[in-house]
């Protein structure tokens, strides 16, 4: 095997930046004002919150993609051997 | 949900959707006959679902026609404090880096079938996996029992009260578990597809609808500011604790919903699991946002309704859609067909992995472990059946007292979480501790949710796994494990 296995889990930062992510996902940190400032109809507390949510998929697209790494070298192998 | 402007045309489309349901529990059945011999091929489609049925396989098990129907009035009586439904459908996905890594690992590795099979082999406890599967039995009895009446529901309410609720919900019950004894895993997986793509595109058209006929976001915002500015505003302190909650509460509770978990087993290899993770990621913005979206704009569409009326929300909001032109009629029969084929694809996944707990691990793994695979298939099939006529009956003549008991199904479902989950990293957990856990987390969720007690407004289930998860560690921590036990777990878990 030539790269070691990988498991998200094992992986301290990744959760740390989970956390903050869900930091940032929580209403705790707004001013008052932010719910009266309106862009197109939505006020800007609400986009930063849509903001945080776009980094949220975006974050675990790229741990699911390069973080997460069990099977599928062997898997590979095993369709290699079976063509 | 009462809508006038369907009748016959509702009639149609739901009779259109029942026969393509069938059709494809027959093509199923005609290309893979030997799937009735197997449990591996029935209930998990042979572990070969590519990446687009496994999506949306996945996509039925959260989103159910639910996630349309009642969340715009949550939305419309919360106003933006309920934009928290987006967020927690993306940490649904989340929580499965948690433990799907390993355990689709795990599966493969020991052909697991159910999440009570990963209990059995790790804890070799019958008390362990008889508790769990009896919890998993009867939370998901619950579950369908919830589907089951909201099947009836809709279907009179798309009617106009054509065709009246029982016999919308035996048509459906009926054709669904054709389907499914049929096709397995395969019929269901694919009825999914087709039902996430109707449910889908209604839904996008009903908020270009909104948007066109009652005004975007901004019109709903000035009607905000000056009638109801709350809406607008931050979430205070209570509102800012509800809302994490929800974050953390969903995002395990979703994902440990058995059936969501047995879909983990049926992932063609760990490439497609992971790239269908990846796609649910980005989805809670086209589903729970774009119902969000639909719930702001009723909001100034039809304001000052009750709490009560604002149920009705989106039926209102598409009665008027429709009204305007033939497209917009045609594609608002379309999304209540595909609601209503949400909550079939929703009943249809959870009745699957209610028969593959009986098939596989209370009859196939205690009653009869001599049998063949065809008679614990049959065992399961024919359970499902009986608990589905006994579910109908109950959904008709619902009892006077004590209906609390068929409340009860997150609380109990997310008491097997600790057990799974620590399982799956911790060698030193010790099956006494798992089990006292499992059964004290039960008792207190069941009892608090019955005789409805509340403490400091967190969720009874949240308390029971609190209580569970306190059981499980500490426990096993008290509990010496022998130096013999703590060398097989690791073994089992092999990493």
């Amino acid at each position: 095997m030539s790269q070691p296995n990988r498991e998200p889990i094992k992986n301290g930062k990744i959760w740390i930046v989970f956390g903050v992510l869900l930091a940032l996902l929580t209403p705790w940190y707004f001013p008052e004002s932010f719910g009266e400032i309106l862009i197109f109809g939505v006020p800007i507390w609400a986009i930063i919150i849509i903001a945080a949510s776009l980094l949220l998929s975006a974050f675990l697209s790229y741990v699911i993609k390069n973080h997460w790494m069990l099977e599928e070298e062997n898997e590979e192998h095993e369709e290699k051997g079976a063509n | 949900m009462d809508l006038a402007f369907s009748g016959w045309s509702g009639i149609i489309i739901l009779a259109v959707y029942g026969l393509i349901m069938l059709g494809v529990g027959v093509f199923t059945y005609l290309r893979n006959r030997n799937i009735h011999n197997s449990l591996d091929e029935y209930y998990l489609g042979g572990r070969g679902l590519g990446v687009m049925v496994l999506f949306f396989t996945f996509f039925a098990t959260q989103y159910s026609g639910n996630t349309v129907i009642g969340y715009p009035p949550s939305a419309y009586r919360q106003g933006f404090e309920y934009l928290v439904s987006v967020p927690f459908f993306i940490m649904i996905i989340m929580a499965y880096l948690l433990f799907a890594p390993r355990l689709y690992k795990l599966g493969k590795k020991y052909k697991l079938i159910t999440p009570a099979q990963w209990f059995e082999k790790r804890y070799k406890s019958k008390a362990i996996t008889i508790l769990a599967s009896l919890l998993m039995l009867y939370g998901l009895g619950n579950y369908l029992l919830e589907q089951l009446v909201a099947i009836g529901q809709g279907v009179s309410g798309l009617t106009g009260g054509t065709i009246p609720y029982q016999i919308g919900v035996v048509f459906f019950v009926v054709i669904m578990l054709i389907y499914g004894w049929l096709g397995g895993m395969r019929s269901v997986a694919y009825t999914d597809t087709i039902q996430g793509i109707a449910l889908l595109l209604g839904v996008f058209m009903l908020l270009i609808g909104s948007i066109i006929y009652f005004g975007g976001l901004p019109t709903s915002a000035d009607y905000m500011q000056v009638y109801s500015p709350e809406k607008l505003g931050i979430p205070d302190g209570p509102g800012i604790m509800n809302w994490f909650s929800l974050l953390v509460m969903i995002g395990i509770g979703a994902a440990v919903y058995p059936h969501a978990i047995q879909r983990i087993f049926s992932a063609k290899s760990e490439k497609t699991l992971k790239r269908s993770f990846s796609r649910m990621a980005w989805m809670p913005f086209l589903t729970a946002g774009v119902v969000f979206i639909i719930g702001i704009i009723g909001i100034s569409a039809f304001p000052g309704l009750s709490t009560d009326e604002s149920e009705q929300l989106v039926g209102m909001m598409a009665s008027t859609i429709a009204s305007q032109n033939a497209i917009f009629y045609w594609a608002m029969i379309l999304l209540f067909g595909g609601v209503i084929a949400a909550i079939v694809s929703t009943a249809d996944s959870i009745l699957l992995t209610f028969s593959s707990i009986i098939s596989n691990d209370l009859y196939g793994n205690y009653i009869n472990p001599e049998a063949s695979e065809h008679k614990k298939l049959l065992v399961g099939k024919l359970t499902g059946v009986v608990a589905v006529s006994i579910l109908i009956l109950v959904a008709w003549f619902p009892p006077a007292t004590l209906y609390q008991i068929f409340i009860l199904k997150f609380e109990l479902l997310i008491q097997i979480s600790p057990g799974l989950i620590l399982g799956l990293y911790w060698n030193r957990l010790h099956c006494k501790a798992v089990f006292a856990g499992m059964l004290a987390g039960t008792l207190v969720a069941s009892f608090m949710t019955i005789f409805d007690v509340t403490l400091l407004g967190i969720a009874s289930g949240l308390w029971g796994l609190l209580l569970n998860v306190v059981i499980c560690i500490g426990g096993s921590l008290l509990i010496s494990v022998s130096v013999v036990e703590e060398d097989e777990a690791k073994q089992v878990i092999g990493m």
